[in-house]
């Protein structure tokens, strides 16, 4: 574990201080900052439009940071050669992966965070309550990240950057999408489809900001089974880059 | 057996190019073996597949066919990446760090018990000691060489891997390259080196091995290789003068015995008969041709 962990660090120092994820910091903070606006607009229930809005905000932020993040950690690594030497001495491939993917999933926790509080914050301001199911909630988009975060490792061992980005896009849309509504888009191979939805998490379990913007208490059981749900998908995503990254050549 | 540190065993490595419908055969039915405690050197024009190789003995690269074998064990395994230093061709590292970063990084990937003095010590072997604390990115291609063999020395190998190392150094650093690679050789170390510096090459390695187009043109011990077999020299002092003039005189080995009884016939004194070496240039050029693909 000590390996995957150094390397995990290694990989965190290095995405701070890129300039991605920076401009994405700034751009959540921008939408916060909208976000902070409503009130001025004189809407009714406005607690409830802020909660909406900053779930949203949060679960887009969590799809941009996976991309941001991820989408090219390995192809600069690749171009740049610097995986070469890491991955012939100390750490196997399995390692290296979990290395860059714990690091890149510090970052994205870290940002989903600041978020949260930058939530409390406008809540707050405006003088608003704090929902109490309001830091679980943003922890399921945290792992609903984490899972897209996968996702795009694995796009980017056989996909170059511009085409991992749509391609995760398009699974997470699909990944909300209702099995009817799925099947609906190939009616022709209802076989097929459901097949296909099947290996597609139900991204909608995460996503509880309704009953929370109505004040509707939240088990802790299902926190935890969404939490367990998300994270067996982010181990299969992981196992299949992995699969990949093995068969793959380093030229 | 187990002891041989390198076994290749018809290595073939083919890549396919557009889609699959056509391939290059960069490594073809090469076998060679690097013995315990040696300095191989491994030679070849560029494209002859000499890093394609190497890379399929650090487990890069996955053999169309044929075996690697370190140790005995498979190259990617645990028990191979613990024993073994890389230095890469044109190495490049992360470079937000500073050598002494990057080194503590590394040593904890690979779970040795180093201190910070040890690591300062090993970059002041490679020549980095004012270089310590600035960051890689400063570095030039020369300085990120010396780092990388630095990174391959802070295990204390017992095999150490290097794809032309000193390509892109000036003669001292060369020089300074050499003389770790004895010093590590002497220390026990096994010495897999790839290179163009064929001077190099002829001073530090007991052995090589000359690929050309994938395949092994030749193989052998440095003085096998570069001694000729039909060709003599001998030297004979001319009498009668009154210091005997030292003359030097070339045959090839079929008239030998006729040159040798001339020599004597003519009251010659013959000093010394000994096989003509050539340089391992002339070996380099006529195994491969040339040196052409």
């Amino acid at each position: 574990m000590k390996p995957v962990m150094t390397f995990a660090l290694m990989t965190l120092r290095n995405l701070l201080r890129r300039r991605t994820i920076w401009g994405i910091s700034i751009v959540i903070l921008l939408a916060l900052f909208g976000i902070g606006q409503i009130p001025g607009y004189g809407i009714s229930n406005e607690g409830r439009f802020i909660l909406d809005f900053g779930f949203f905000g949060l679960e887009i932020g969590a799809l941009l940071l996976a991309i941001g993040l991820a989408a090219n950690i390995y192809p600069r690594d690749k171009e740049q050669k610097t995986v070469m030497p890491l991955i012939a001495v100390p750490l196997s491939r399995g390692q290296y992966l979990m290395g860059r993917f714990i690091g890149a999933a510090m970052v994205q926790a870290a940002a989903m965070l600041v978020g949260c509080i930058g939530l409390m914050v406008i809540l707050l301001l405006n003088g608003l309550n704090i929902p109490a199911d309001l830091f679980p909630a943003t922890c399921l988009l945290l792992v609903e990240g984490w899972f897209l975060l996968a996702v795009v490792f694995f796009f980017s061992f056989w996909t170059s950057p511009p085409l991992n980005a749509p391609l995760t896009v398009l699974l997470f849309i699909l990944s909300q999408m209702s099995v009817s509504g799925f099947i609906s888009i190939l009616p022709g191979a209802q076989g097929f489809m459901r097949f296909l939805r099947l290996l597609l998490p139900h991204m909608d379990v995460f996503h509880i900001k309704d009953p929370i913007a109505h004040g509707v208490g939240i088990p802790f059981v299902y926190f935890l089974l969404a939490t367990l749900y998300g994270l067996a998908y982010m181990a299969f995503m992981l196992s299949l880059a992995l699969a990949v990254f093995r068969s793959r050549d380093l030229k | 057996m187990t002891n041989v540190p390198i076994k290749v065993d018809n290595l073939e490595k083919t890549f396919r190019k557009t889609l699959g419908f056509s391939s290059f055969k960069a490594v073809d039915s090469l076998s060679f073996q690097v013995n315990k405690g040696e300095i191989l050197g491994f030679l070849g024009p560029n494209g002859a597949g000499k890093t394609t190789t190497i890379k399929c003995i650090l487990g890069l690269l996955k053999p169309t066919s044929g075996n690697v074998l370190l140790w005995n064990d498979l190259p990617a395994s645990n028990n191979v990446r613990t024993r073994i230093g890389y230095v890469p061709e044109n190495p490049d590292y992360e470079d937000i760090f500073t050598p002494l970063e990057f080194m503590t990084m590394f040593s904890s990937m690979r779970k040795l018990d180093i201190s910070k003095d040890q690591m300062v010590s090993i970059l002041g072997r490679v020549g980095l000691e004012a270089w310590v604390k600035v960051r890689i990115s400063n570095f030039s291609k020369g300085m990120k060489q010396r780092m990388s063999l630095a990174l391959a020395l802070q295990s204390q190998p017992e095999l150490l891997i290097m794809d032309e190392p000193t390509g892109g150094l000036d003669p001292a650093a060369r020089k300074e390259f050499r003389d770790v690679i004895l010093e590590e050789n002497s220390r026990g170390a096994t010495i897999f080196l790839s290179s163009h510096l064929l001077s190099e090459v002829e001073t530090i390695c007991d052995r090589a091995v000359i690929l050309a187009n994938g395949k092994k043109v030749t193989e052998g011990n440095l003085d096998d290789l570069l001694r000729t077999e039909d060709l003599f020299s001998i030297s004979f002092t001319v009498p009668g003068t009154e210091s005997d003039v030292l003359e030097k005189k070339e045959v090839i080995a079929a008239d030998l015995q006729k040159t040798i009884d001339e020599l004597r016939q003519n009251g010659q004194n013959i000093l010394e008969i000994k096989p003509v070496y050539r340089s391992l240039e002339e070996v380099f050029l006529s195994a491969t041709r040339g040196g052409k693909l």
